[in-house]
């Protein structure tokens, strides 16, 4: 055999080698990358995120279908249709914003605590908000997010005012969705040697009748 | 010569499908046999077709609404009562978090602490929703009247929830680290709250333990979004 044909299936075996290294270095690369991406967030976490985003897009739904129905209204130029939307939005914001007393299916709990602090009440108030409360009220006393939640020298206080136990916190909303809320945070909470009780009843038409004063904005400025 | 060629070909094929073979065989392992990284991949296509969705329904929710003020306006203009109306509605709207607001405020960032000895990439503290909520507090005890967090605008019935990083706040996509809290108010106030070392003893703690990152700025004049999502309350009715 001559020199030459030697050479040649030498760099032959080479870039063999060469290419069989580099696709498998590919192949474990591109599986790390993978991972890499995914870090931090396991399947269950994907699995609640995916829960939580098929929830929001049916609620984006909703205000989309209600929105297209009041541009339609609007459009039609109907005598009084502009002021009735209007009426209408006005009341509905007014009950958003805590500024009048509202009615609805509620899930009432009762909280008998000792020593609980600002971030307690911010945790239970939270989990009730995000699953669907609408309107909230702490021992006759209406929460808003935008509302503080202290601790102060008299216990913890929503707005400066004081909320002595026990917790009496009332949520309107989806009464099925809140239930499962509160059927986790009794658990929590009956774990928490600083609770000496903690229930929740389920009512068909419970009223909130505290309300909040408006306070005009004094830096914030309409863009 | 040509035999030897085709030889030396044949070689490089065999060669070339063991190298396939090889790699597979590494990947099979990695993989595990519960094929977990294929959900995981199925998962987070999931998540991103559901975000896309999302974002586009908030962008139509957004175009609906400036829509229907453009024609609240017209009517306005040919009618005083409609005027006092719309005047009204305005304000709520603007309270409510429903319209653009600008004005004097903060703006503080919160960062996950420094990467642990764990995987590439992973973080030594991923910032939470509780994190995110205790800052929201604090600038609302110390008198913010509107706040974002990357760039979504809090309303009053906004509520955080997530898990591992991930921040959902209403009905938006999940928003990750670095969190931008934007708050319009009285800026010293603020600034006193946040630069107040009893302030967040949580996130304090984690600053020592993780080197998370809080930090902040004041600013004269500070744009905050409309809120772009929904604000339906099914349940309720005025007493």
């Amino acid at each position: 055999m001559s020199a030459r044909p030697r050479l040649a299936g030498r760099v032959s075996l080479w870039l063999i080698a060469l290419l069989v290294a580099a696709v498998a270095t590919i192949q474990i690369r591109s599986q790390a990358e993978v991972e890499r991406s995914l870090v931090g967030v396991d399947a269950t976490s994907l699995a609640f995120l995916i829960d939580d985003l098929h929830r929001a897009n049916d609620s984006l739904a909703a205000e989309k279908s209600d929105l297209n129905r009041r541009h339609a209204t609007l459009a039609s130029g109907q005598s009084g249709a502009v002021d009735q939307e209007l009426t209408d939005e006005a009341q509905r914001l007014r009950a958003i914003e805590g500024l009048i007393p509202v009615r609805g299916p509620a899930v009432v709990m009762v909280i008998d605590v000792n020593g609980l602090t600002a971030l307690d009440l911010q945790d239970a108030l939270n989990n009730l908000a995000a699953a669907g409360a609408e309107a909230l009220d702490v021992n006759g006393h209406r929460f808003v997010t935008g509302l503080a939640i202290t601790n102060t020298a008299g216990g913890v206080a929503i707005d400066g005012a004081v909320i002595v136990a026990p917790w009496k916190i009332t949520a309107i909303g989806d009464t099925s969705r809140m239930s499962d809320v509160a059927d986790v945070m009794t658990q929590q909470l009956r774990a928490d040697r600083r609770v000496r009780s903690v229930s929740y009843q389920v009512g068909n038409d419970v009223e909130i009748g505290s309300v909040l004063s408006e306070k005009p904005f004094v830096y914030a400025v309409p863009s | 010569m040509s035999r030897r060629l085709a030889s030396g070909a044949l070689v490089a094929l065999v060669a070339l499908a063991t190298g396939f073979v090889l790699a597979d065989q590494v990947r099979t392992q990695l993989l595990t046999p519960s094929n977990q990284v294929a959900r995981y991949q199925a998962l987070v296509r999931s998540v991103s077709e559901l975000e896309a969705t999302n974002a586009d329904s908030r962008r139509q929710i957004a175009d609906l609404r400036a829509s229907i003020d453009s024609l609240e306006s017209s009517a306005a203009a040919q009618s005083a009562g409609t005027q006092a109306l719309r005047d009204q509605v305005a304000d709520l709207r603007s309270h409510a978090g429903l319209s653009a607001v600008h004005g004097p405020g903060v703006r503080v960032t919160l960062r996950n602490g420094i990467a642990g000895p764990g995987p590439v990439g992973s973080a030594g503290y991923l910032v939470n929703f509780q994190d995110v909520q205790d800052v929201v507090n604090l600038l609302v005890a110390s008198g913010a009247e509107a706040i974002a967090v990357n760039g979504r605008r809090l309303t009053p019935l906004s509520s955080f929830s997530g898990s591992q990083g991930q921040v959902v706040i209403d009905q938006g996509p999940p928003l990750s680290s670095p969190f931008t809290v934007l708050a319009i108010g009285d800026r010293n106030r603020m600034s006193d709250a946040l630069a107040d070392p009893s302030a967040l003893p949580d996130i304090r703690a984690r600053e020592v333990q993780f080197q998370l990152d809080l930090t902040f700025t004041g600013g004269p004049d500070i744009e905050l979004p409309a809120y772009d999502s929904s604000l339906q309350i099914p349940h309720v009715s005025p007493a």
